[in-house]
C-alpha cells in the first residue's frame, strides 16, 4: 500500500479529481441491459437501474451525491479532507460494487453491465473504478487523523443545532428503514437496493465524522444531555409520521426496539463489567414466560390475568432473581469460565424450557394467544387515530417499546456515571486492583447480572404480548450470540452503539430476505472480521477506545510480544 | 443391576469419544489460555469430511470392505479438520494474539457459528442428519449382561491408545518440551528459541487431528451425523477438560469419562430421563468452576512472574 | 571490525510511556559489559529489546554489523545471543535436565550431553538433583541452573538480567566468579545489576543508565573510582 501511494502521489489530486467526475459518470450512464434470463425486470426495478440517462434515482443518486461531494470537498476549505475524501470514495466502491455484483450475479451475467443491444450499461465498472481512483489518491494525499472543533456556541445555538441534527437524524432513519422497500417474494431487489443505500450511508457518515461534525455534535449533545435525550425521544416518538409510518415498518422498528433493549441490558453485564454473558438471553425469555403466564391466555399456568404493569415488574423481579442466581459463580469463577458458566445455565434454561418443566413453558408447543396490551381502552393491535391523523395499527406498540428503550438508556446512563458503575469499569480493567482500593467485586458482579437481567425480563414482559406466543425457540443460544454480537458490532459499553448494533442485525435480515440462508454464515464471519478490524465497534465508547484499538495510541507496534500488560507493570512498577 | 452396568458401559463409550474432542480443548488452552469454542465444529466438519471422502471418493470396492475404507475415511476426515483448523489459527486467532481476551473468544464463537453454517449449505442436504456407514465390524462385544457395539469398543481403545502416545510426545519429544514451555512461560521460551507460531500451530494440528478421528468414531458408532453434533459434543468436552483441570492430559482424559458417565447415568436414574441428562453435565461443570475452578488434576491459579 | 553487539540510539515506549531513551554502548567480544543504575532506570527493557522480546520505537541494535532489532526472538537467540532473564523465569514444573535441553532447544549438534555435564560440573548441586522440578529449588539454585540453561545454547553474548537479586552473599560471591570463569572461557557477557559494587569490579566496560539515558560510561574500575558514581550508587555520601 505504501509503496502504491508513493507512486500515485504527484497525481494524487488529479486522480481524486477524476475518480470524483467517473462517480458522477457512472451515476448518468445506464447499469444494465434488459435482457435477463426471465424476461424483462419488474417495474420497481426498472426505475432504478435502467433508467435512460439523466434520469437519475435511488443509488444512482446517491452515486452522484458521492461525486459531487468528493468535487466541493476537493476544492471546498474541508477538515480533514483526505480522509473525506477517502470515505466519500468507500461509499462510491461500496454502492458500485454491491449494485455490480447484484446486476451482475441476479441480473442474467457478465452481459447485463456490458454493452448489448446497443446500450452502454458499464454504469458499475466506471462506478468502481472512480471510488476506487477516489480512495487511492486521497491515501497518497496523507490521511491525516479526524479533525476537531473547539467552537464554544452559546445555549440557544446548541439546542437549535441539537433539534436539527435530531430531525436529520429521525428522516435518516425513516429513510434507512423504508430503503429498498419491504424485503420479500414480492420485491427481490429489496436487498441488495438496501445494502447500496447502506454502503452510501456508511461512506457519508464517515466522511461526516471525519470533518469532526460527529465528534462535535456528540460532545454537544453530552453537554446538553436532559434536552437532547428529550428531543431524541421526541423525535423517535414523531417516527411514525415519517414515510416509515406503516403498519410493517412500525413493527419491524418495535421488534428492533425490543431487542435494542435487550442489547442495552447486556452491554451494562458485558460493556461495563466487562463480564462476558453467553446466556443472556435466557433472562428474556423467563420475562417473557412470566408474563405470558399471567396474561390470560388458554395454556397460562396461572389463570390469573394480572394488568400488565404488574406482570412486567414480576417479569423484571423474577428475572433479577434468576440474574443473581446465573451471577453468584462470579464470586468464584473469571474470564472464559464465566462465560461458559452462563451458557451452561442458557442451556440448562433452554432444555428445561423445551421440555416443559413445571408444566410452566408448554413446552414445543408454546404459550399462543397471548393477548395484546389495551391501555385505557386503545387496543394495541389496532391502528389509532390521533386527532385527524389515523395511524397504523402497531404503533401504540412502537410508542410503548420507545418508551421502555428509553427508560433502559436511561437506567444504563445513570449507572455508568454513578459509584457502581465506575466500580464495575475498575472491575473490568483489572479486577484485583479493584478489589484492593476495597471495591466489593463480587457484590457489583452480582448487582451487573441482576439489573441486566431484570432489563431483559422486562423486555421479554412486552416481547410475549407482542408476539402473542412465547416459545423456548425465541430464546436460544443463537439469539444470545446475536445479541452479543449487537453490542460488539455497535461498540462495548456505548448506547448509541447498543442502539445501531440491534438495529443493524435485525433489519438487515429483514431486507435480506433473499439471502436469508446465508443470514447465519455471514453472520458468523462477521464477527470474526469484526474482532480482526475494529474490535472496539462502529460507535465506540470513548472511554473505552483506547484499550481496544491502538490508534489513538502513539508509539511502535509492538507486535507478537505477548505481555504487553504485564511489560507496562514492569514499568511503572 | 444389568442395566446399571449397560448405562456404565454407554458412559465409557460416550467418554473415550468425548476425551478424544476434550484433548484439542485442554492442549490449546494450555497454550494460548483460548477456549477454542470452534473445537466442536472441527469434530463435526471431521465427520463430515470422513463421509466426503466414502460418498465420493471411495471406489464401491474398497467401500465393501471397512479394513480399506475405514483408514482412508481417517485419512479424509483428518485431512479437512487439520486444514480447516489451520485456516482458523491463522487468519482468525494468530492477529489477535494480543489483543483484550474477550475479541478471541468472541471470534472463536463467530467460527463455530460460520462452521455450522457453511456445512450445512454447502453440503449437500445436510439441512437434515445424514446416514453413516458404519465402517466396522458390525454386532456386539457381549460380556455378560452387557453388550457393546464393536464400533463403541473401538472408541474406547482408540481414545485411550491416542491418549498415552500423546502424552508420551508431550512429555518426552523436543517438540513436546517446547509447547510444555510455551504453555508454562511464553517470554521465556521464545528465549530458549521456541518460536512460538510453530508450537501454536503443532498444537492447533494435533487437536484437530485427534478431533477428526472423534468425527470419524462417532459416525461410525451412532450411523449418522448432523451439524449440531459438534456444538454439543464440544460443550462435553469443553466440561470434561474443565474438570480434569484445562492443561492437563490426564485430566481432559478422566474429565471426559466422568462427563460420560454422569450423562448416562444421570439420563437412566435422575428425574426427567434422558431429557435432562444434558442439564446433569452443566451442574457438575457449574460445581466444579465454583468449588474448584482449578479442575482435578489443574495446578492452582497459575503465578506468573 | 565490528564490535559483537552494538546499540545506537535505542528508545523504547510502552505506550506513551517511554522507558529507554536514546542509549548508545558497544560491547566488544570477549568483554563484560555491566549496565548499572536504579530501579527502573530502563536496564531490563534494553535486554527485552536486544533479545527480541520488545521492539524499539526508534534506535538499532546491531549484532556483528547485522540489524537484528526487527527479528523475532527466537531467531535472536539463534543468532547467539541468550538471555537469562530478570526472575531467572525457570519452567518450575520441569526438571534441571529439561530446563537445561530447552536452553539447547535450537542447537542440532551432538554436544548438548557433554555441556549439559559441563554444567553440573560447574554447579555440582544442579547435578546431583538433574530430575527434581525446577519450581522446589532454592533462590540460589535457582540463579544457577537459569545461567546454566543460558550457556546451553552456546551463546556468542550472554545477557545476565539481575543474576545476583535476592541471593545471600556468599552465592552473590559464587555467581560473580562464575561469571569471571565464563568469561576466561571466552565468553562474552552484558550483565545487568543493582549491585553496582560487584559489576564495576569484574567489568571491562560499564554504562551507568538513569531514567532511561546514559549519564556515564567507562571502564569499570575508572566508574569505581568515580565520585558521582560512588555517591548515587555504592551507598556512600
Amino acid at each position: 500500500m505504501n509503496k502504491v501511494s508513493n507512486i500515485v502521489r504527484p497525481f494524487a489530486r488529479p486522480l481524486v479529481l477524476v475518480g470524483g467526475v467517473l462517480l458522477i459518470v457512472a451515476a448518468l450512464l445506464p447499469w444494465a441491459t434488459f435482457v435477463l434470463n426471465e424476461g424483462p425486470y419488474p417495474d420497481k426495478a426498472t426505475l432504478q437501474f435502467f433508467d435512460a440517462p439523466f434520469a437519475v434515482t435511488g443509488f444512482r443518486f446517491h452515486l452522484l451525491l458521492l461525486g459531487l461531494l468528493v468535487l466541493i470537498a476537493s476544492f471546498a476549505p474541508v477538515p480533514s479532507r483526505a480522509r473525506v475524501l477517502r470515505a466519500l470514495g468507500w461509499g462510491g466502491l461500496l454502492v458500485s460494487v454491491i449494485s455490480g455484483l447484484f446486476i451482475t450475479i441476479e441480473g442474467g451475467g457478465l452481459g447485463a453491465i456490458t454493452a448489448a443491444d446497443g446500450a452502454t450499461a458499464f454504469g458499475a465498472l466506471v462506478g468502481l473504478v472512480g471510488g476506487a481512483a477516489v480512495i487511492l489518491g486521497a491515501i497518497a494525499l496523507g490521511v491525516e487523523p479526524p479533525a476537531h472543533w473547539t467552537l464554544k456556541l452559546p445555549t440557544a445555538a446548541a439546542y437549535a443545532v441539537l433539534v436539527v441534527v435530531f430531525v436529520l437524524v429521525l428522516l435518516g432513519v425513516s429513510l434507512v428503514l423504508t430503503a429498498g422497500g419491504q424485503g420479500g417474494a414480492a420485491n427481490p431487489y429489496a436487498g441488495p437496493l438496501f445494502l447500496a443505500f447502506l454502503g452510501f450511508a456508511a461512506g457519508a457518515m464517515a466522511a461526516l465524522s471525519a470533518t469532526g461534525a460527529i465528534r462535535f455534535v456528540s460532545e454537544l449533545s453530552e453537554k446538553h444531555r436532559i434536552f437532547s435525550v428529550v428531543v431524541l425521544l421526541l423525535c423517535a416518538l414523531l417516527l411514525p409520521f415519517t414515510d416509515a409510518g406503516s403498519e410493517y415498518w412500525m413493527t419491524v422498528a418495535a421488534n428492533i426496539g425490543i431487542y435494542a433493549a435487550t442489547a442495552i441490558g447486556l452491554n451494562i453485564v458485558v460493556g461495563l463489567a466487562g463480564l462476558l454473558d453467553l446466556g443472556y438471553v435466557a433472562f428474556m425469555g423467563i420475562g417473557a414466560l412470566v408474563a405470558a403466564n399471567f396474561s390470560g391466555a388458554a395454556a397460562a399456568a396461572f389463570g390469573v390475568h394480572l394488568p400488565f404493569p404488574v406482570a412486567a415488574v414480576i417479569a423484571a423481579v423474577v428475572a433479577g432473581i434468576f440474574g443473581a442466581i446465573v451471577g453468584s459463580p462470579t464470586l468464584r469463577v473469571r474470564g472464559d469460565y464465566l462465560a461458559i458458566v452462563t451458557l451452561a445455565f442458557g442451556e440448562i434454561f433452554t432444555r428445561s424450557a423445551q421440555n416443559n418443566i413445571g408444566g410452566l413453558t408448554n413446552g414445543a408447543n408454546a404459550i399462543p394467544g397471548i393477548p395484546a396490551l389495551s391501555l385505557f381502552g386503545a387496543d394495541f393491535n389496532k391502528s389509532f387515530t390521533l386527532g385527524s391523523i389515523k395511524l397504523p395499527a402497531g404503533v401504540l406498540y412502537y410508542v410503548l417499546i420507545v418508551l421502555l428503550v428509553a427508560l433502559v438508556m436511561t437506567v444504563f446512563a445513570n449507572l455508568k456515571f454513578s459509584r457502581i458503575g465506575r466500580a464495575w469499569i475498575a472491575i473490568r480493567e483489572d479486577e484485583d486492583a479493584a478489589r484492593a482500593m476495597g471495591i466489593r467485586t463480587g457484590q457489583a458482579k452480582i448487582l451487573a447480572f441482576l439489573v441486566g437481567a431484570m432489563l431483559a425480563g422486562l423486555a421479554g414482559a412486552v416481547f410475549a404480548h407482542k408476539n402473542g406466543t412465547v416459545s423456548y425457540e425465541s430464546f436460544k443460544f443463537l439469539e444470545s450470540v446475536t445479541l452479543l454480537a449487537a453490542v460488539i458490532l455497535g461498540g462495548m459499553g456505548s448506547i448509541p452503539g447498543a442502539v445501531l448494533g440491534a438495529s443493524l442485525l435485525f433489519v438487515l435480515p429483514e431486507k435480506l430476505r433473499e439471502f436469508s440462508e446465508y443470514r447465519l454464515l455471514i453472520f458468523g464471519l462477521a464477527l470474526v472480521l469484526i474482532m480482526r478490524f475494529r474490535p472496539q465497534g462502529l460507535v465506540p465508547d470513548r472511554h473505552r477506545r483506547a484499550e481496544l484499538a491502538d490508534e489513538d495510541v502513539g508509539g511502535a507496534p509492538v507486535d507478537e510480544v505477548h505481555e504487553v500488560p504485564g511489560a507496562v507493570k514492569e514499568a511503572k512498577a | 443391576m444389568s442395566i446399571l452396568l449397560q448405562q456404565l458401559a454407554n458412559g465409557v463409550v460416550q467418554g473415550g469419544l468425548i476425551a478424544l474432542i476434550a484433548l484439542g480443548y485442554t492442549m490449546v488452552y494450555g497454550i494460548i489460555q483460548l477456549i477454542n469454542f470452534a473445537h466442536g465444529e472441527i469434530f463435526m466438519v471431521g465427520a463430515y469430511g470422513s463421509l466426503a471422502t466414502y460418498t465420493w471418493l471411495l471406489p464401491q470396492g474398497i467401500k465393501d470392505s471397512w479394513v480399506l475404507s475405514l483408514p482412508l475415511m481417517l485419512l479424509g476426515g483428518v485431512v479437512v479438520a487439520v486444514v480447516i483448523a489451520l485456516i482458523m489459527e491463522r487468519f482468525a486467532y494468530r492477529p489477535l494474539r494480543n489483543a483484550p481476551r474477550l475479541a478471541p473468544l468472541i471470534t472463536a464463537l463467530g467460527i463455530s457459528v460460520a462452521l455450522q453454517e457453511a456445512v450445512r449449505t454447502f453440503y449437500p442436504d445436510a439441512t437434515s442428519a445424514l446416514r453413516f456407514p458404519r465402517v466396522f465390524a458390525e454386532g456386539n462385544l457381549a460380556l455378560g449382561p452387557i453388550s457393546v457395539p464393536w464400533s463403541g469398543v473401538l472408541i474406547i481403545v482408540v481414545s485411550i491408545v491416542l491418549s498415552v502416545l500423546l502424552q508420551v510426545y508431550i512429555n518426552r519429544s523436543r517438540m513436546g518440551r517446547a509447547m510444555r514451555a510455551t504453555a508454562q512461560d511464553p517470554d521465556t521460551a521464545k528465549l530458549m528459541g521456541v518460536n512460538p507460531d510453530r508450537v501454536i500451530v503443532l498444537t492447533f494440528v494435533l487437536g484437530a487431528a485427534l478431533a477428526g478421528v472423534a468425527g470419524l468414531l462417532y459416525g461410525s458408532y451412532i450411523t449418522n451425523v448432523n451439524i449440531d453434533m459438534g456444538f454439543q459434543t464440544g460443550i462435553f468436552a469443553f466440561t470434561a477438560a474443565v474438570l480434569g483441570g484445562v492443561g492437563s492430559i490426564r485430566g481432559a482424559v478422566i474429565g471426559a469419562f466422568i462427563i460420560g458417565l454422569v450423562k448416562t447415568i444421570g439420563g437412566q436414574y435422575m428425574p426427567g430421563g434422558t431429557q435432562y441428562d444434558y442439564v446433569w453435565i452443566f451442574v457438575v461443570l457449574i460445581l466444579v468452576l465454583v468449588f474448584r475452578p482449578q479442575g482435578l488434576f489443574g495446578e492452582p491459579e497459575r503465578v506468573r512472574a | 571490525m565490528s564490535p559483537l553487539l552494538e546499540v545506537r540510539n535505542l528508545s523504547v515506549a510502552y505506550g506513551a510511556i517511554e522507558a529507554v531513551r536514546d542509549i548508545s554502548f558497544t560491547v566488544e567480544a570477549g568483554q563484560i559489559v555491566s549496565l548499572i543504575g536504579s530501579n527502573g532506570a530502563g536496564k531490563t527493557t534494553t535486554l527485552r529489546t536486544i533479545s527480541g522480546l520488545l521492539r524499539p520505537a526508534s534506535g538499532e541494535i546491531l549484532l556483528e554489523g547485522e540489524p537484528i532489532h526487527a527479528q523475532p526472538a527466537h531467531a535472536i537467540l539463534g543468532a547467539g545471543v541468550a538471555h537469562s532473564p530478570e526472575g531467572r523465569r525457570l519452567f518450575p514444573r520441569m526438571t534441571v535436565e529439561e530446563n537445561l535441553q530447552l536452553g539447547a532447544y535450537v542447537r542440532k549438534d551432538d554436544g548438548v550431553e557433554k555441556d549439559m555435564q559441563r554444567v553440573y560440573d560447574l554447579f555440582p548441586v544442579l547435578g546431583e538433583r538433574r530430575h527434581n522440578k525446577a519450581g522446589l529449588f532454592s533462590g540460589g539454585e535457582q540463579q544457577m541452573l537459569a545461567m546454566g540453561r543460558a550457556m546451553m545454547s552456546k551463546p556468542r553474548l550472554l545477557m545476565l538480567d539481575e543474576p545476583s537479586m535476592g541471593l545471600s552473599p556468599i552465592m552473590t560471591q559464587l555467581i560473580f566468579d562464575t561469571i569471571k570463569e565464563l568469561k576466561e572461557q571466552g565468553t562474552t557477557i552484558l550483565l545487568v545489576e543493582q549491585n553496582a559494587l560487584a559489576a564495576l569490579a569484574l567489568s571491562d566496560q560499564a554504562y551507568v543508565i538513569d531514567l532511561g539515558r546514559t549519564t556515564l560510561q567507562g571502564p569499570g574500575h575508572e566508574l569505581l573510582a568515580d565520585q558521582r558514581v560512588r555517591d548515587a550508587y555504592l551507598g556512600e555520601s
